[in-house]
């Protein structure tokens, strides 16, 4: 043993048997030449004495606590290596032998690895977190051109690469657009004639705020932002497990929206409206719903190990919060520096330690290993109160009716048995006497031979039926019992009762902590340091005021840019969700800049915002290439960045089934309240909070009225789209599980069979037919009405004549043209690229 | 545009049966979406097949025996887990044995269990992986990681990146079409155009019944379909030149007459009925307990033999926390038969050699019992998930048949040799089809994107 000893101190050892298994076991993944994984280079003393991310690798002397030796032991699931397979036991033997000898480790060589810091005043040099300016409208050479100072802006791109603007799109043209932008739903014919007849000078004002007065406007724009939440039905991806109370969130936006809630407020409700002050119950409810905002993307809600499940909540968060108000991907800061933009694991982990010290789920007590998002219970008014009262009286009662005629039923059913029963004694022996009638002596008659068996098929056929009533029963009781506590509740975010600052943790390991960081902000966004957080509180409510602060350098510009790329189709920043080195530069800088100051000046109405865009001179434009443009724009910008016509859009899903359901007449304007059917039993199954796997919901039954509702008013699930919304899937919905401001659009021949042979859009032609014929006996006067409800414009004659040329073609020789023929020439007009296309 | 085809004669050209053009597409108008992106190696696999069987099949009872386990069966046995994770039912940690003898078959002497007959009878041509290895304990996540290498994040499924690769071999079906699927995200294409998603089909149990949607013609005759069809194709090819020409629209009105020649041809690429009695008979197709993946299979054949590049087959059902002894055998003679038929037709037809057939569940079990009501005799119990270890199996394009690769630990929980973590197999997978995982890339949101993340290495043992 003191010659091993000697050995192992001994240079020759160490070069001789443990450098050669450093080399080949360890290097490929460890040293300067090839990888660094972990952070751990193991080709020089240094490298093991700093060691990785898990600390120093190697404790001289005491391969007990040497985390390399506990590695090739392969004894902690969680750190084996090398990763393909245990060493052989010898050359484990031998590295044990050297640590325990000290380790001795001549090599100096192998470069040392400082640690690449972020450099914050290099970072903010970047454009995207430069103070937002104010710079002045451009003079342009054609004056008369510009609607607003924005179009200044616009026009001096072009005229600088002596572009012309193409001319405005007419009128017909402009009120489809707008009408379908600002609300999702083409204008109606009156609407069209009321347009067309509006000689004076306010006649686009008019529509603009009509349009945005509307109910429809929230419904479009609330779907918008919830593209930015991954919002579904239910909680995370598994099981089904629904979550009951998401729509409130879903409503909270349609209202903000419509009661056009100033941005910065509308951001600090979402991240922390519970701990802002209200002026009355209403308002306080209100702002409980918004932080809704941080608990409806795709939380999962099913990991047996909840420190890592906790950790992956807060990913979800932070990367929601980048995404959406930052054009920042804060998640690449969970485990390392961000490699391209100056956020480092310190932002991260001082948004995280806010979020951490308000927790947002809960291990369900008797289920598995199941958790559940935390909700709240709102604040009622003495009204709502009263109602709900009152509906819980009547589950009570309905409750109370059922039991009794669970009980009546529970009773004959043992009636039955007994009947039955007796019916068994009764009928054994008749048979036996049949059978000894048949040798002779009759000396009974037996009574009738096939009343017994007539009575015991109706008792049997009783008994099965009270079976089947009594099992529906028994759910539907179980079902009422279970969703008798109409309490309302939101799905919401809430101060834990220790709030804290959190660790680093390393790799985003929550079983590696290192340093604590203080709670704190992007500092290569913030202009001074982050206000005091309050002892006991989160920390959200600071977060929330830097986001919604005018100094803030990202919430602004990527707010509006936003909403330009749903007017225009393309962000001024085209990667509207990333602001970052990676991304996009904006392509007019100086107009961002303006928009982003505007809306701020306007006290951050959308409204405000929304109207000044789509009566600007740019939006009127028309989406048509030139004929013959000389100089061709075509050439000089072939990707129309600088907005030199209007972008043509597919209609995005909503607007595309709205606008269907809309045409024929068969829309239903005042929808809201949950999405999910919860209240028929179909639909709900495993109703108990003991079992191994929680209450879930499955769409088997919709509600009637869903079938015509406003698609966002639909349910949304993450696991499938099936069901009557199936057009979503088709036509790019936003995947629920993914967040993400701007929805790619395709065109694949899923969609144009759907157009073709789908049930939806038939079943709207041939409503829209019937209401055609109902309401217009003319059919020169209907293709008339026709063309204003489906296309918007009026009828062409060339148009008019081939379908007058469908119409006798479809209808057998010598019948009148009917609904049928006129089907088809709806369905057509409903799948043809004019209506599927906003121009 | 650079260049010399423009963008109707492309589509022309390549107008693959779910042939498409993403809207993004418009600036790199002349790039094929299906056009073969990575051309490097040499494939020696073309195609893909790929058997999801969802729940996690056990492992030890299957194919990994552990005589460890058998002589224990009903003590306690030392849980290797850590203490805060929360555990359901197995606290005990009761051995629990095989649920059938599993034996060496074939000229290699690869262990596969008596439930599995069919498959013991083409050992030789597959090669078992029985190191598998993945990161999460649920069913969601798992599957998530197993199709699309993550689980924290959407990401495109595997199928969708093989697309993005390869592109299409054929012009009249997609180029990766999912069976029976799970969730969207199974074989969503996230990130990457849109005509790289799965299509999902389902299996046609009947003559009637269609595997793609809105195949059926809903007006009352085919001449009044067209009718319809020329008036909006009249309507559509006018405001094109109205606007002086646009992309998507072009799309539109090509993928119009597409859908039309679809709604004639694809009923019979995908009709079974065709099929000769003794291919129906191999797979199993009629019967009682084979019916259904029996057609699965084969209709997974077909699609492969017409040129669909990546074909997800997935069933579930593996899932057994309780009364395995009972329930293993229903999930085993459900497939047994219809996968080694895949796997004897594929080699009949000289297919095997270049579509490489891979066979897995998200995870494994363990090798201690579960009892959810913890009254149950140690016989009705179950199994837990186990990510930890597990096995796999690949056959056909590239890989060593009858190769065994990888030991576990006595108790069967640790992987001692030959570990092949998801991304590994996903790298070899993408080797075998001639990419390099590293270079197979897809920017979004400022980064460039691999299946295999920064992890993945090509496990180079197993390739013949």
């Amino acid at each position: 043993m003191l010659c091993l000893a000697s050995h192992a101190a001994d240079p020759v050892f160490f070069e001789s048997k443990v450098l050669p298994i450093l080399q080949q076991r360890c290097f490929e993944c460890h040293s300067h030449g090839t990888k660094i994984k972990g952070g751990l280079a193991l080709d020089s003393r240094s490298g093991w004495e700093q060691g990785g991310d898990n600390g120093s690798a190697i404790k001289p002397g005491q391969p007990e606590a040497s985390l390399l030796i506990k590695a090739v032991r392969y004894t902690d699931a969680d750190l084996e290596m090398p990763p393909k397979g245990r060493l052989p036991t010898s050359e484990i033997a031998i590295l044990e032998e050297w640590v325990q000898k000290g380790a001795h480790d001549p090599r100096t060589s192998g470069a040392s690895k400082p640690r690449k810091g972020i450099d914050l005043n290099a970072g903010r040099q970047f454009w995207a977190f430069q103070p937002v300016r104010d710079p002045a409208p451009p003079t342009v050479k054609n004056a008369d051109w510009p609607a607003d100072p924005l179009d200044h802006f616009i026009l001096a791109k072009l005229e600088e690469k002596s572009i012309l603007p193409v001319t405005d799109a007419d009128r017909h043209t402009w009120l489809r657009r707008v009408s379908l932008d600002l609300t999702g739903l083409p204008p109606t014919p009156a609407e069209i004639q009321a347009f067309a007849r509006d000689n004076s000078p306010q006649a686009y004002e008019t529509v603009a705020d009509r349009l945005l007065t509307s109910r429809s406007y929230g419904e479009r724009w609330a779907r918008h932002w919830l593209d930015l939440t991954g919002y579904a039905d239910m909680m995370g991806t598994s099981n089904g497990v629904y979550a009951e109370h998401a729509w409130r969130y879903r409503d909270y936006l349609i209202a903000a929206f419509n009661a056009d809630k100033p941005f910065d407020q509308f951001v600090r409700e979402q991240i922390a409206g519970d701990l802002l002050p209200a002026t009355s119950t209403e308002d306080r409810a209100e702002n409980i719903v918004a932080t809704g905002f941080l608990m409806v993307g795709d939380i999962e809600i099913v990991n047996p190990d909840k420190a890592k499940m906790e950790t992956d909540h807060i990913d979800t968060q932070m990367i929601k919060i980048g995404q959406a108000f930052m054009g920042m991907t804060l998640g690449c800061a969970r485990c390392h520096d961000h490699k391209f933009d100056p956020i480092g694991l310190e932002d991260y982990y001082g948004i995280a330690g806010m979020l951490r010290s308000s927790p947002s789920s809960h291990k369900m007590p008797d289920m598995g290993v199941w958790s559940t998002i935390n909700s709240t219970v709102l604040p009622e008014t003495p009204a709502q109160l009263a109602a709900r009262k009152t509906l819980e009286s009547e589950t009570e009662q309905r409750i109370a009716a059922m039991k009794t005629k669970q009980k009546k039923l529970t009773e004959e059913r043992a009636s039955v048995m007994a009947q039955l029963a007796a019916l068994g004694k009764a009928t054994a022996p008749v048979a036996q006497i049949a059978a000894a009638t048949d040798n002779a002596e009759r000396e009974v008659a037996p009574p009738t031979k096939t009343a017994p068996t007539a009575d015991k098929d109706a008792l049997t056929k009783r008994r099965d039926a009270l079976d089947a009533d009594l099992k529906k029963l028994a759910g539907d009781i179980n079902h009422a019992e279970f969703f008798k506590d109409k309490t309302p509740r939101a799905f919401a975010m809430s101060d834990g009762p220790q709030p804290s600052d959190m660790p680093v943790y390393v790799r985003g390991n929550p079983y590696a902590p290192s340093n604590v960081v203080p709670r704190g902000v992007l500092r290569v966004a913030s202009w001074d340091r982050l206000p005091a957080i309050p002892t006991g509180q989160s920390g959200r409510l600071q977060l929330a005021d830097w986001l919604a602060d005018k100094r803030n350098p990202l919430t602004a510009r990527v707010t509006v840019n936003r909403i330009w790329q749903k007017l225009f189709g393309t962000g001024l920043v085209p990667t509207v969700d990333y602001f970052g080195a990676r991304g996009d530069l904006p392509t007019n800088p100086d107009l961002l800049d303006h928009l982003a100051t505007r809306f701020m000046r306007d006290g951050w109405s959308q409204k405000a915002f929304l109207r000044t865009l789509v009566l600007s001179r740019t939006y009127r434009l028309s989406s048509a290439n030139p004929k013959s443009a000389f100089p061709d724009p075509q050439s000089k910008d072939p990707e129309n960045k600088l907005f030199w016509r209007m972008n043509r859009q597919r209609l995005d899903a909503e607007a595309l089934r709205d606008s269907m359901f809309a045409i024929s007449g068969e829309l239903i304007r005042d929808s809201g309240g949950p999405a999910l059917v919860m209240e028929n039993p179909e639909n709900c199954a495993s109703l108990s909070l003991k079992g191994v796997n929680p209450p879930n919901y499955a769409h088997k039954v919709p509600r009637p009225s869903q079938e015509f509702e406003r698609t966002i008013y639909l349910p949304v699930f993450r696991n499938n789209f099936a069901g009557p919304d199936r057009l979503r899937s088709v036509f790019d919905f936003i995947n629920p599980a993914m967040i993400a401001g701007d929805r790619p659009q395709t065109v694949v021949p899923t969609q144009s069979l759907f157009l073709l042979n789908n049930d939806l859009p038939r079943k709207r032609a041939s409503a829209l037919a019937a209401k055609l014929i109902a309401d217009e006996p003319d059919e020169l006067a209907r293709l008339e009405v026709l063309w204003l409800r489906a296309l918007s414009r009026p009828i062409t004659s060339t148009e008019r004549a081939e379908a007058a040329a469908l119409l006798k073609a479809v209808t057998p020789p010598g019948k009148p043209t009917g609904s049928a023929a006129w089907t088809e020439l709806c369905h057509s007009l409903l799948a043809s690229n004019e209506f599927v296309f906003r121009l | 545009m650079n260049s010399p085809f423009t963008r109707r004669q492309l589509l022309q050209r390549t107008a693959c049966g779910f042939g498409a053009l993403a809207l993004h597409d418009i600036a790199s108008a002349a790039s094929n979406p299906l056009a073969a992106r990575i051309s490097g190696m040499v494939p020696k696999a073309k195609r893909v097949i790929f058997l999801f069987m969802g729940g996690g099949p056990s492992q030890m009872d299957l194919f990994d025996p552990k005589p460890f386990i058998e002589g224990k069966h009903g003590q306690k046995i030392d849980s290797p887990l850590r203490k805060e994770v929360t555990q359901i039912g197995t606290d005990q940690f009761l051995a629990l044995k095989a649920m059938a003898p599993v034996r060496p078959r074939g000229q290699s002497g690869m262990m596969i269990s008596d439930l599995m007959p069919h498959l013991a009878s083409v050992a030789d041509d597959i090669c078992l992986l029985r190191g598998m290895n993945a990161d999460n304990p649920q069913h969601a996540g798992a599957t998530l990681q197993f199709h699309t290498g993550t689980f924290a994040e959407v990401r495109p499924s595997m199928g969708a990146w093989v697309s993005y690769g390869l592109g299409s071999e054929n012009a009249n079906l997609p180029s990766f079409v999912s069976i029976q699927g799970g969730g969207v995200r199974e074989y969503g294409s996230a990130f990457l155009p849109a005509i790289h998603q799965g299509t999902k089909l389902t299996v046609p149990l009947d003559g009637k019944a269609l595997p793609v949607e809105n195949l059926r013609n809903v007006s009352p005759t085919d001449a009044i379909q067209r009718q319809r069809m020329d008036f909006m194709t009249r309507m559509n090819r006018r405001l094109v030149t109205d606007l002086g020409g646009d992309a998507n629209m072009e799309g539109m009105i090509q993928n119009m007459e597409l859908a039309a020649r679809m709604q004639l041809t694809t009923p019979e690429i995908v009709d079974l009925s065709k099929e000769s009695q003794a291919t129906l008979d191999l797979y199993g197709v009629g019967g009682k307990d084979t019916n259904t993946f029996g057609r699965a299979c084969l209709l997974a054949r077909k699609l492969s033999e017409a040129g669909v590049r990546f074909v997800q087959v997935s069933t579930g059902g593996w899932d057994h926390h309780g009364d395995i002894r009972g329930n293993l055998p229903k999930l085993c003679a459900q497939t047994d038969q219809p996968v080694a038929a895949l796997l004897k037709d594929l080699k009949s037809r000289g297919l095997l050699q270049d579509t490489l057939v891979l066979w897995s569940g998200e995870f494994g079990r363990t090798p201690w019992s579960q009892d959810l009501s913890g009254k149950s005799p140690i016989d009705k119990h179950g199994r837990e998930h186990q990510p930890e270890s597990f096995c796999a199996w690949m056959a056909g394009g590239g890989v060593r048949a009858g190769l065994t690769y990888g030991d576990t630990d006595d108790m069967g929980y640790r992987v001692l040799n030959g570990k092949v973590h998801i991304h590994d197999l996903h790298a070899t997978m993408l080797h075998l089809l001639g990419i390099d995982h590293t270079k197979l890339t897809a920017r979004h949101l400022g980064r460039d994107f691999r299946l295999t993340d920064v992890y993945g290495e090509v496990v180079t043992d197993i390739l013949a």
